[in-house]
């Protein structure tokens, strides 16, 4: 027992003003030492001893229900991420071997043509492919590098340039480059490993820069194969003096490099579009709206 | 002795009807374990104390844990989310931690 129980055996329950001084320094309910009194004193005990008994079952009730309710949520938090893990890993995998597969395949058809087509047919197809995009192309060209700034100087007062400035590679500077590259002479151009074609769009959307709508980050890597010569004409071009001096007065950093035996990627396969007369009544084509037969209706909608 | 089996039973109980809490009643649960423990150790202490008394005890426990319970809920209502449950579980650990010092007083006399 502590030494304040003898203390406040005089005194009436009343709570102390300083309650939570009074609960570090006596934390046993007072109404124990207040029925220990009474029963000194010949008060009638409370008969109902099971009523403690059937209590103290409650008690554990609790405690076990409370201990299954924790273990049953667990398992559940735990199960949907692993859940969801497990499922990145899979689809990860399977695009990995799908696109394997599509390698292949691909070989596998340039072979056969090669095989079908003669010789200087095949060659021809071949360049025609490496210039629209269609095929992997290896050679020496430049590697133009543009980095978001560094946001550290604006950290403190918010804005570096007046609040406005331009610290981000916008989807413009890479369309403006990758125009100066095709303008300078670049056979085949790529953004972060992303093949170019004449179809090919840069676009922003939100903070995102999409290639062919594909997101890419930065930093980006404009990497183009083409003459010698392109590297002086690229940075005689006003969109490498524009780049410089948005470099200069940002953050952003900008250069140009010559790099030897670049491989770029082939451009994911085109869509080809076509038109034809619908045969049945109910073609597939979304298009088909008025009925009108014999009009060729475009499908696969305009990029 | 017939404490301990007491709650022996509850907990055995409890794994084998092993019932599903109402989605209303879970957020309580934490609440009433902490108050009925705080009553268990209370009682505990009071036994070794000699002051024991079952009708102190059973009182206790039921208040503890509607008082407790009740908080809650008033704490949802008013919007002030889990920090007046959190004065509750400060205000019972409190007092679990200083009957438990008291049971190892007696116990082990140091």
């Amino acid at each position: 027992m502590s030494d304040s129980g003898s203390g406040r055996g005089r005194r009436d329950r009343t709570y102390a003003p300083d309650f939570l001084t009074e609960l570090f320094r006596n934390p046993l309910d007072p109404g124990y030492e207040d029925a220990a009194r009474s029963r000194v004193a010949g008060a009638p005990v409370w008969p109902a001893r099971s009523v403690s008994a059937v209590v103290l079952v409650v008690v554990g009730f609790l405690l076990a229900v409370a201990y299954r309710q924790t273990v049953a949520e667990e398992p559940g938090r735990a199960q949907a991420r692993a859940g969801l893990v497990q499922q990145i890993r899979e689809r990860e995998e399977e695009s990995d071997r799908l696109s394997e597969r599509a390698d292949a395949l691909r070989d596998e058809v340039g072979r056969l043509r090669v095989q079908a087509l003669g010789g200087s047919e095949a060659a021809r197809l071949r360049e025609l492919e490496a210039g629209t995009g269609v095929g992997r192309v290896r050679g020496d060209g430049v590697v133009v590098r543009l980095a978001d700034a560094r946001d550290d100087q604006d950290a403190v007062t918010g804005a570096a340039d007046g609040g406005a400035g331009p610290d981000r590679v916008i989807y413009s500077d890479l369309q403006r480059v990758a125009n100066a590259l095709w303008g300078a002479g670049a056979e085949a151009v790529s953004i972060n490993g992303q093949r170019l074609t004449a179809t090919s769009t840069i676009r922003s959307a939100g903070d995102a820069i999409l290639v062919d709508f594909r997101p890419v980050t930065g930093p980006y890597e404009v990497s183009a194969i083409g003459p010698g010569e392109m590297r002086q004409r690229f940075e005689g071009s006003a969109a490498s003096a524009l780049m410089r001096q948005v470099a200069s007065k940002t953050g952003l950093s900008f250069g140009v490099r010559v790099a030897k035996d670049l491989t770029l990627p082939a451009a994911a396969e085109p869509r080809l579009r076509w038109a034809g007369p619908p045969v049945d009544p109910s073609p597939s084509g979304s298009s088909e709206s008025s009925g009108s037969r014999t009009s060729p209706s475009p499908s696969g909608g305009g990029r | 002795m017939i404490a301990v089996l007491a709650l022996l039973a509850g907990v055995v109980l409890g794994l084998y009807l092993d019932p599903t809490v109402p989605a209303a009643l879970q957020p309580y649960l934490p609440i009433a374990v902490v108050a009925a423990l705080d009553a268990v150790f209370g009682g505990v202490r009071a036994k070794l104390d000699r002051i024991f008394d079952d009708k102190q005890f059973v009182v206790s426990f039921i208040s503890n844990v509607l008082v407790a319970g009740l908080i809650v809920y008033l704490g949802d209502q008013l919007g002030v989310g889990g920090q007046l449950s959190t004065g509750v579980v400060v205000v019972l650990g409190v007092r679990i931690f200083g009957n438990v010092a008291a049971i190892r007083r007696h116990l082990f006399r140091a």
